[in-house]
C-alpha cells in the first residue's frame, strides 16, 4: 500500500520552481507510473511530492529554431501519435509503440522516462541516437545537457534537487536520414526490455553513410551509445563484413549487467544478433520507409 | 466497517520474540498477534480425511517460516489508518537461517523448518524437514527393466510459479449478536471455510454463515482457506465490529504456488513400442506448510500410469519444507509436472526406437475399459469414454503432424517445430469406494409456483462457468427453459455440503449432483400430477411446451389429461399443500479421464532464443460438451496458462526467501494476450463421446486443458531446434545456451 505523503499543486511551472527553491526534499511526481511503484514498495520514501504532470508549460511537442522541442510532461501515449514525432523523432515513435501497456503509456511522460535514470528507459536508446539534449530549470537558472552525460549510473542523473527537466530537444534530422528501434523483452507486450537498441543512418549517397550512431539500453549501468563501433561503421560502405565486425565490437565494449531479467552473457550475445540484424536491414532497404522492427504488441 | 491489514513478517524464517503494539493501539487500531488467536493447529484444506490430515498451521505465526508470513494483523476505520498502525507494531525477530533449496533441507544438520505438527490428532516429529513421503510399487520392474530393449530416463525441474488469479485473497467478516459470524470470503468451497472457522473459534457451525461471492479465478488456490480469511475473523471478533481484509498483489505472490518439483523418471519399453515398466522418483518443494502434500504425493504416481499403462512401477515421493510460500493446488495438481516429464521421454522414446510418437501414444495410452487411478491409489475406476484415438487423428490431420520437420534438421536463423503433447485430468476425485479424498456434492431444487426452478447449491464458480453448466442440467432434466431456472445465490446456512469446486469435477460431480435432485423432483413433479391427473404417475412424462414457454406434464395416449408446471404448483400452493422440492447428495462412483491433445507449431529465432507460438491446435474429450464457448474458453486459457509455464514465468527465489522478482507482475511474466496465438491460429475441437456415468455424458475440462501444454511445447522445441530440455520455464537464455552448447559440440 502506498505510504502517506504531502502533495504539492503548482498551477504553474514558475510557482513549481519556486516550491521546489524551499527544499531539496522535494520530489517532482509526473506520471507516477515508476515513482508510485517505489513508495508502494518501500524503495523511496519521500515526505513530499509535487504534482508538475498537469503543468501546461512542460506540455506539447512542437520545432523552434531547427530542433524538435518536447515538453518533458509530454506522455509516451501523446509520443505515438503526435504527427512531429512521426516526421522528426521516427525512432522514438518506434519505441513508444512497445513501451509498457496502454494504461501506463497514457500516464508516463517522456521526462519521467529519463529523469528515473533507469538503465532500461525505453525512449533513451532511440534519444540517444537523435544527439537529444535534456533542459534543466531551477528557480533561477536554466542549463542543457547532453543526453549522453545525463544520466551517470542506475538511478542517477546530474540533476539537483531543486531542478525540473522541462523539456528534450533535438536537432532536426538532415533530409535521408534512418532511424530504428528494437526492444528485446521476455514477453510480447508490457515487459521491461532485457536489451533494447536503436541505430540512425544519416545518408550521403546511396552507398555511403556520413556517420552511424547505436544506443544500448538495459545492457549496462545506464543507456550507453556504442562509440566504438560507430567510429569503425562511419564512413564507408555498410558491407556485410563491416557490419559484423561492428556488431562484435558493440558486443565487445559493453561492460553488460546481470539482472533478473537476462544475465551479462546472454546480453552479450543477443547485443552482436541484433546489431547485425538491424544494420543489415537498414543496409539493405534504406529506400523503404517502413521498419516494423519491434516485436512488440502494436495497437 | 473497519479495514484489515497484516503485519507481514520481512524475513523468511525466524522466531518472534517480542511484539509491541502500543503505538498501534494508540492511534485507534485493533490489534491482534499469535497471543490473540486461538491456539488450534490446522491445516487450511480439509479435502483429506481428518485421520491423514497434517496439521502445521496456526492463524497467526510465532514462528514465521515465509517471506510474508502474518505476525499481527489490524483493523482500523480506514485502509490508510490500518497501514499506519500496522506500520507503527514494532517486532522482534530471531533470524533462523532460510532453507529455500529442499534438498539442501534435506541435509543433515540443515535447521529444521518444524519440530512438530499433527497428524490426524497425534503429534509426529519432522526429521531432515520432510514433510512426508510415500512409496508405491507395482509388479516386478528390476525384472522389467532388465528384460527391456531400450530404456529411457531424464531428470527434469520445473518451477514453483504462482497462480496469477484474477482477485487477490479477501474476506470480509461480521461478527453476528449471537457470537457467530457471518463471512463474504474468496474460496472455492464455502462449507469448508465455515467447518475451518468453526473448529478454530470453537463456535456452532450454525453461528457461522459463509457466503458464495463471485470470483474470476483461482487456478487452485483457494481450495485451502487463504491466511486472511480466519485472520479477518480474528479481527472481527475481537472488535467487535465486521472488517474487511484484502492482500496486495506482492503479499498474495508470496502466499501460494504451483508446487516446484524435481522429478526423476525412467522409462522401460520393448522393441515395439510397450512400455514395460516405470521408476519414478519425486521431491516435491511445498514451501512452508503441508497444504496437501500427502495426496500430492499420491496423485504424482496415479498420473503417470494413469497416463500410459505401465505394468512394472517403483515411485517414491518425498515432500520436503522450505521456507517459501506454501504449494498448493494449481490447475492440474500436480498432473502438468508428471505429463511434462513423461510425454518429453516418450517423444524421445519413440526417436529411439524409430517409431512415429502419435503412433507410441496410442500403443500404451490408458484408454477404454482400462483400470484408472489418476487421483491415487485408493481413486480407481474404469475408462468408459474415450476419445483419444479421434483427437490425435484429428489433431494431426489440423497441425499437419506428419509433414513435420525430422528433429533438429532446420537451419537458418528462424526454426520451425510441431510438438505433441497429450494427457487428461480426471473429472472429481469419485470412486466406489471411500478413499482419502473426500468428495461429494449436494443439491436442491425446487418448483416455483409460476414453473420456474430455483437450483441451491454451494458449488463454486471460478469464472469458468461451472453454475452456468448446471442451469442448463437442470433445465434439460426438467424440460424447464433455461432462463426460468435461477442459481440462486448460496450461503451455507441454506445449502447442503459440496466439498470444494477443484479436481475437474464441477460440472461431473457438482452437475451430478443438481441432476440426481433434478430426478427426484421429477419424479414427486410426476407423482403429484398423477394425484390430479388422475393418472399412473409412471404413465407421465415431461416435456417442454416451447409455446407456453414452460415445461408440461402430460401422457401420450390421452391428450386431455396434461398441466403445466404453473398449473401444477399453483395447485399445491392454493390448496396448500406444499413446495415440490428435492435435496440430495451425491458421491461419483467414478472418475473418468478428460483427455486433451495439444499441437503446437513454434518458431524459434536462433539469434535471441525468443519462442513464438505459430499455431496451436487442441482437442477435447469432455463428453457431452454442455456449454461449447464455455469450454473452448477453457482450452484457450489452457494454452495460455500452459505456455506461460512452459515459457515465461520462472517465479525465481532469492536465497533470503523473497520473490526475484519481489511480487511485481512486471516481471513475473504471466503470459499475455501478444503471446496467445492470433484467433486463426487456434483450433479448437471436441470429440464425439458421451460418458456413461456423467450428467448427459458430460465430464470435466478445467485442469485438463493445461496438463499437456508444457510438454507440447518442449516436444515443439525439441522438433525446431534438436534440444531437448528438463527444466521449466524454457527460456531465451536457456535456448541460447543450448544452441551455443550443441554448435560446439557439433562443430
Ligand atoms: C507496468 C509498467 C510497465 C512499464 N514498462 C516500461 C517500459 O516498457 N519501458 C520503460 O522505459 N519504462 C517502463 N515502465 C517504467 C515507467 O513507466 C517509465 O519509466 C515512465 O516513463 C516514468 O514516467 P512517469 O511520468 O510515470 O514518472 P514518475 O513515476 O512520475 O517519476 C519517475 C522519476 O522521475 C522523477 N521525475 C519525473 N518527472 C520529472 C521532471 N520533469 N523533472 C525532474 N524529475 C522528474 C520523479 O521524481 C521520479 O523520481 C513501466 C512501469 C510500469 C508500472
Amino acid at each position: 500500500m502506498l505510504p502517506e505523503f504531502e502533495l504539492l499543486m503548482p498551477r504553474t511551472l514558475p510557482e513549481a520552481l519556486e516550491m521546489m527553491n524551499e527544499s531539496s526534499r522535494v520530489i517532482p511526481l509526473a506520471g507516477g507510473t515508476s515513482l508510485l511503484v517505489d513508495l508502494r514498495g518501500r524503495i523511496s520514501r519521500p515526505q513530499m511530492l509535487i504534482n508538475i504532470g498537469g503543468l501546461d508549460e512542460l506540455r506539447g511537442v512542437r520545432v523552434e529554431e531547427g530542433y524538435v522541442v518536447v515538453g518533458s510532461a509530454v506522455t509516451i501515449a501523446d509520443l505515438k501519435h503526435n504527427v512531429l514525432i512521426a516526421k522528426h523523432g521516427q525512432v522514438l515513435q518506434q519505441a513508444t509503440r512497445v513501451f509498457a501497456n496502454p494504461l501506463v503509456r497514457n500516464r508516463a511522460t517522456i521526462g519521467g522516462n529519463l529523469a528515473y535514470g533507469s538503465p532500461a528507459a525505453d525512449a533513451a536508446p532511440p534519444l540517444l541516437v537523435l544527439d537529444a539534449e535534456v533542459e534543466l530549470t531551477c528557480k533561477d537558472a536554466k542549463r542543457t545537457v547532453p543526453l549522453k552525460e545525463f544520466i551517470t549510473g542506475v538511478r542517477e542523473t546530474v540533476r539537483h534537487p531543486r531542478e525540473l527537466v522541462t523539456a528534450i530537444r533535438w536537432p532536426i534530422l538532415p533530409e535521408g536520414s534512418v532511424g530504428v528501434f528494437h526492444k528485446l523483452g521476455l514477453r510480447k507486450a508490457d515487459a521491461i526490455s532485457v536489451l533494447s537498441i536503436a541505430v540512425m543512418l544519416h545518408r550521403k549517397n546511396t552507398e555511403d553513410y556520413a556517420q552511424v550512431r547505436i544506443a544500448l539500453g538495459a545492457v549496462a549501468p545506464t543507456p550507453i551509445r556504442v562509440t566504438p563501433a560507430e567510429e569503425l561503421l562511419s564512413g564507408g560502405p555498410l558491407t556485410p563484413e563491416v557490419i559484423a565486425r561492428a556488431a562484435q565490437l558493440a558486443s565487445e565494449s559493453t561492460h553488460a549487467i546481470s539482472d533478473i531479467r537476462g544475465s551479462a552473457a546472454y546480453r552479450k550475445r543477443v547485443i552482436t544478433a541484433l546489431v547485425k540484424r538491424l544494420l543489415t536491414n537498414l543496409a539493405e532497404g534504406t529506400k523503404e520507409k517502413k521498419h516494423n522492427e519491434s516485436e512488440g504488441y502494436h495497437s | 466497517m473497519l479495514h484489515g491489514r497484516v503485519l507481514s513478517s520481512p524475513y523468511a524464517h525466524a522466531c518472534v520474540k517480542r511484539i509491541d503494539a502500543t503505538a498501534a493501539e494508540a492511534i485507534g487500531a485493533v490489534v491482534i498477534t499469535f497471543n490473540d488467536i486461538p491456539s488450534v493447529r490446522y491445516n487450511e484444506r480439509i479435502i483429506t480425511i481428518p485421520s491423514v490430515l497434517h496439521k502445521d498451521h496456526y492463524v497467526l505465526a510465532d514462528k514465521v517460516r515465509r517471506m510474508g508470513e502474518a505476525v499481527a494483523a489490524v483493523a482500523a476505520e480506514t485502509e490508510e489508518l490500518a497501514e499506519k498502525a500496522v506500520r507503527a507494531i514494532k517486532v522482534e525477530y530471531d533470524v533462523l537461517p532460510v532453507l529455500t533449496d529442499p534438498i539442501k533441507a534435506m541435509k543433515p544438520g540443515a535447521t529444521p523448518i518444524y519440530d512438530t505438527v499433527l497428524w490426524g490428532e497425534n503429534e509426529i516429529e519432522i526429521e531432515h524437514n520432510i514433510a512426508c513421503a510415500r512409496s508405491i510399487e507395482q509388479g516386478d520392474v528390476d525384472r522389467a527393466f532388465a528384460e527391456a530393449d531400450v530404456v529411457v530416463e531424464g531428470t527434469f525441474n520445473l518451477s514453483k510459479v504462482y497462480h496469477a488469479q484474477m482477485e487477490t485473497k479477501s474476506a470480509i467478516c461480521r461478527p453476528e449478536p449471537n457470537g457467530g459470524l457471518t463471512v463474504w470470503p474468496t474460496t472455492q468451497s464455502i462449507h469448508n471455510v465455515r467447518i475451518l472457522l468453526g473448529q478454530i473459534f470453537d463456535i456452532p457451525l450454525s453461528k457461522v454463515n459463509v457466503k458464495r461471492v463471485p470470483i474470476g479465478g483461482t487456478f487452485g488456490s483457494s481450495i485451502q482457506m487463504n491466511p486472511p480469511i480466519p485472520i479477518c475473523a480474528a479481527l472481527a471478533l475481537k472488535a467487535h465490529r465486521p472488517v474487511k481484509l484484502t492482500l496486495t498483489r506482492e503479499e498474495d505472490a508470496h502466499d501460494h504456488t504451483r508446487y516446484g518439483e524435481q522429478i526423476h523418471l525412467q522409462l522401460a519399453a520393448k522393441k515395439d513400442g510397450t512400455l514395460t515398466g516405470a521408476k519414478m522418483e519425486a521431491i516435491v518443494d511445498i514451501g512452508a506448510h503441508n497444504i496437501q502434500a500427502y495426496s500430492f504425493l499420491g496423485v504424482t504416481v496415479g498420473w503417470l500410469v494413469s497416463l500410459y499403462k505401465i505394468p512394472n512401477v517403483r515411485y517414491h515421493g518425498t515432500a520436503v519444507y522450505t521456507n517459501k510460500a506454501p504449494s498448493c493446488a494449481m490447475q492440474g495438481f500436480g498432473n502438468p509436472q508428471v505429463t511434462f516429464a513423461t510425454e518429453s521421454l516418450i517423444e524421445e522414446l519413440a526417436e529411439k526406437l524409430d517409431i512415429d510418437s502419435l503412433e507410441l501414444r496410442l500403443k500404451n495410452y490408458v484408454g477404454l475399459g482400462d483400470t484408472f487411478w489418476g487421483q491415487g491409489p485408493l481413486v480407481r475406476s474404469i475408462v468408459e469414454s474415450d476419445g483419444v484415438p479421434e483427437l490425435l487423428h484429428r489433431g494431426a490431420e489440423a497441425i499437419g503432424w506428419s509433414d513435420r520437420p525430422k528433429s533438429g534438421s532446420g537451419t537458418g536463423r528462424f526454426r520451425s517445430g510441431i510438438g505433441l503433447g497429450r494427457g487428461f485430468h480426471t473429472s472429481s476425485a469419485g470412486a466406489p469406494q471411500p478413499g482419502d479424498v473426500i468428495d461429494f456434492s449436494g443439491a436442491m431444487v425446487k418448483l416455483n409456483v409460476d414453473g420456474s426452478v430455483d437450483v441451491i447449491t454451494a458449488l463454486m464458480d471460478h469464472g469458468g462457468g461451472t453454475l452456468e453448466a448446471l442451469n442448463r442440467i437442470v433445465s434439460e432434466a426438467l424440460c424447464v427453459p433455461l432462463d426460468k431456472v435461477n442459481m440462486a445465490p448460496a450461503e451455507t446456512c441454506s445449502t447442503v455440503y459440496d466439498c470444494v469446486t477443484h479436481a475437474t469435477r464441477g460440472v461431473y460431480a457438482g452437475g451430478g449432483a443438481v441432476l440426481k435432485a433434478a430426478r427426484t423432483l421429477r419424479e414427486e413433479i410426476l407423482t403429484t400430477a398423477a394425484h390430479y391427473l388422475n393418472v399412473q404417475a409412471h404413465a407421465l412424462t415431461l416435456k417442454l411446451n416451447k409455446d407456453l414457454e414452460q415445461g408440461v406434464v402430460y401422457t401420450p395416449s390421452i391428450p386431455d389429461r396434461t398441466m403445466t408446471l404453473s398449473e401444477l404448483a399453483t395447485r399445491c400452493w392454493s390448496e396448500s399443500w406444499k413446495t415440490i422440492a428435492a435435496v440430495e447428495s451425491y458421491r461419483p462412483v467414478n472418475c473418468p479421464p478428460a483427455y486433451v491433445t495439444v499441437f503446437v507449431e513454434v518458431k524459434v529465432d536462433t539469434w535471441t532464443g525468443l519462442v513464438h507460438t505459430v499455431k496451436a491446435v487442441m482437442g477435447s474429450d469432455c463428453g457431452t460438451v454442455i456449454c461449447p464457448a464455455m469450454a473452448i474458453g477453457q482450452l484457450e486459457g489452457g494454452l495460455s496458462k500452459g505456455a506461460g509455464y512452459a515459457l515465461y514465468e520462472s517465479n525465481a527465489w532469492s536465497t533470503d526467501g523473497q520473490l526475484v522478482s519481489g511480487g511485481y507482475w512486471i516481471d513475473s511474466k504471466t503470459s499475455g494476450i501478444s503471446e496467445t496465438p492470433h484467433i486463426d491460429a487456434f483450433t479448437a475441437g471436441f470429440a464425439h463421446t458421451y460418458e456413461p456415468s456423467g450428467p448427459f455424458g458430460a465430464k470435466g475440462i478445467g485442469e485438463a486443458a493445461i496438463n499437456p501444454v508444457a510438454a507440447a511445447y518442449a516436444n515443439a522445441i525439441h522438433n525446431a531446434i534438436g534440444i531437448r530440455f528438463y527444466e521449466l520455464p524454457i527460456t531465451p537464455e536457456k535456448v541460447l545456451i543450448a544452441l551455443k552448447k550443441k554448435e560446439r559440440i557439433h562443430g
